[in-house]
């Protein structure tokens, strides 16, 4: 317990502006993708527990799903990431995640599993949705919260500053992030 | 007829009137089931946790979620903010959060309207978020409580109300909080009026968002006051133009709340 309190302290680190940690892991599929794959590319991470109502708030709405489409429609990359540990909320097998990922409306690149957490905490994920924008040069452009509303409600969604959407916009339009880092919201990863 | 009613209210009182909802119970009760026409009424609601879960306090921590309220009330009727006792903290999984376990009654003060009469319901909306080192499961309740209008005794919660509303931190006239920003954090500077004491008292913050939220921040005697530095949050962007902490145990006579305003 001690030397994954160690581990959270090293890896929250990161910081805007940081090079986004590399890695390598399985999607639902089996198959082996990673960071590097993406190279050049603007490249989403979002931390999941689809158990969790502050995912709910954003699955359920269709909130997620949306955000996923339009941008994978610009080229973006989107990374789901689940590091649930295996017995805890969120964790699934890969082929029941696959089924799981197409009932939500899951409309990621990829969703890759991570149980053992190691890809979480090397980037210092603490909560689900906790949602990172790397960019072409693989820099961290924004991490944190998806939104302000940090709440469980659907309902407040409408009125919400989406970080992301406004950190993917600026990018895409060539100009600087402003808001490059948020207070996450949400569960606690199920390390 | 009376008799109906009156059995039918002691049924009401033996069912335990709770809501149960994912890993809590939801109950709203009254220090007195009497209320007079513009005089401030106590009444709190009760959340019970299932064992092994924890709710939230104003400030979560990390993760987690406050308790909401939606009041229901008469027309006229006005209801003061829900109080929060002093809070304990704990570890959920990695992350370190504020709130309760077991049992929490939340303080509230309604005031009944001028021309208030007869029997009224008061009802809430109550949303809340229970997590365990596993997972989180949120809660739903719509609670609600009958008053009759007349003086009554105090009720069968009356005595629970009181001890929550004891463990309520309360400004205190004299009481000064000051924050400054260090390298990477915020120190605290506290003084208190008379002999009062912080020895040994851990100061909570109120303000979600500003301080890491890992360790406890306790204070040192500092000549009059007492002095402790907390590093600002991770997400923190700037240092905070404003900050409420409370202030318990340790030599303090009740909780204390405290507020800080830069350039105030």
């Amino acid at each position: 317990m001690a030397a994954a309190v160690v581990g959270m302290a090293t890896a929250s680190a990161i910081e805007p502006g940081d090079e986004a940690p590399g890695f390598t892991l399985k999607n639902t599929k089996g198959e082996e993708v990673s960071l590097s794959d993406y190279e050049g590319k603007l490249v989403v991470l979002e931390w999941f527990n689809y158990d969790c109502p502050f995912v709910k708030k954003h699955y359920h709405s269709g909130n997620l799903p949306k955000l996923q489409e339009t941008y994978t429609g610009k080229d973006v990359v989107w990374l789901s990431i689940n590091s649930s540990a295996e017995g805890k909320q969120g964790h699934l097998p890969a082929s029941e995640m696959a089924a799981r990922c197409a009932k939500e409306g899951n409309k990621a690149s990829a969703v890759l599993l991570d149980p053992s957490g190691k890809v979480g905490k090397s980037y210092g994920a603490k909560t689900t949705p906790h949602l990172y924008v790397i960019t072409t040069e693989g820099k961290i452009a924004y991490m944190g919260g998806i939104d302000d509303k940090k709440d469980a409600n659907p309902e407040s969604i409408a009125g919400a500053t989406n970080y992301v959407a406004a950190a993917l916009d600026s990018l895409l339009a060539g100009e600087e992030v402003e808001v490059k880092q948020a207070q996450p919201y949400g569960c606690g990863v199920k390390y | 007829m009376r008799s109906t009613i009156l059995a039918s209210m002691a049924l009401a009182g033996l069912a335990g009137a709770g809501v149960k909802s994912g890993h809590a119970e939801a109950e709203l009760v009254a220090a007195s089931a009497g209320y007079t026409a513009g005089k401030p009424v106590e009444l709190a609601i009760r959340l019970r946790m299932d064992e092994g879960w924890h709710s939230y306090w104003v400030n979560p921590g990390e993760g987690g979620m406050p308790l909401s309220v939606e009041w229901q009330l008469p027309e006229g009727w006005v209801a003061g903010p829900v109080l929060h006792p002093v809070p304990i903290r704990f570890m959920t999984g990695e992350l370190p959060g504020f709130g309760y376990e077991g049992e929490v009654l939340l303080p509230v003060f309604l005031t009944p309207a001028a021309d208030a009469a007869g029997a009224v319901t008061i009802g809430a909306q109550l949303d809340w978020l229970t997590c365990d080192d596993e997972a989180c499961v949120p809660g739903s309740a719509e609670v609600s409580i009958e008053l009759r209008q007349g003086v009554e005794g105090p009720g069968k919660d009356a005595a629970a109300i009181r001890d929550a509303l004891a463990a309520v931190p309360q400004p205190l006239e004299g009481a000064k909080l000051e924050l400054a920003e260090v390298d990477g954090g915020l120190s605290f500077r506290v003084e208190l009026p008379g002999e009062a004491s912080a020895e040994g008292a851990e100061l909570f913050p109120a303000t979600p968002g500003v301080v890491d939220h890992s360790k406890p921040i306790r204070l040192s005697r500092d000549g009059k006051g007492w002095v402790g530095t907390v590093p600002l949050n991770e997400y923190a962007s700037d240092a905070p133009e404003q900050f409420e902490a409370v202030l318990a145990g340790g030599e303090l006579e009740k909780p204390l709340l405290l507020k800080w305003r830069r350039g105030g």
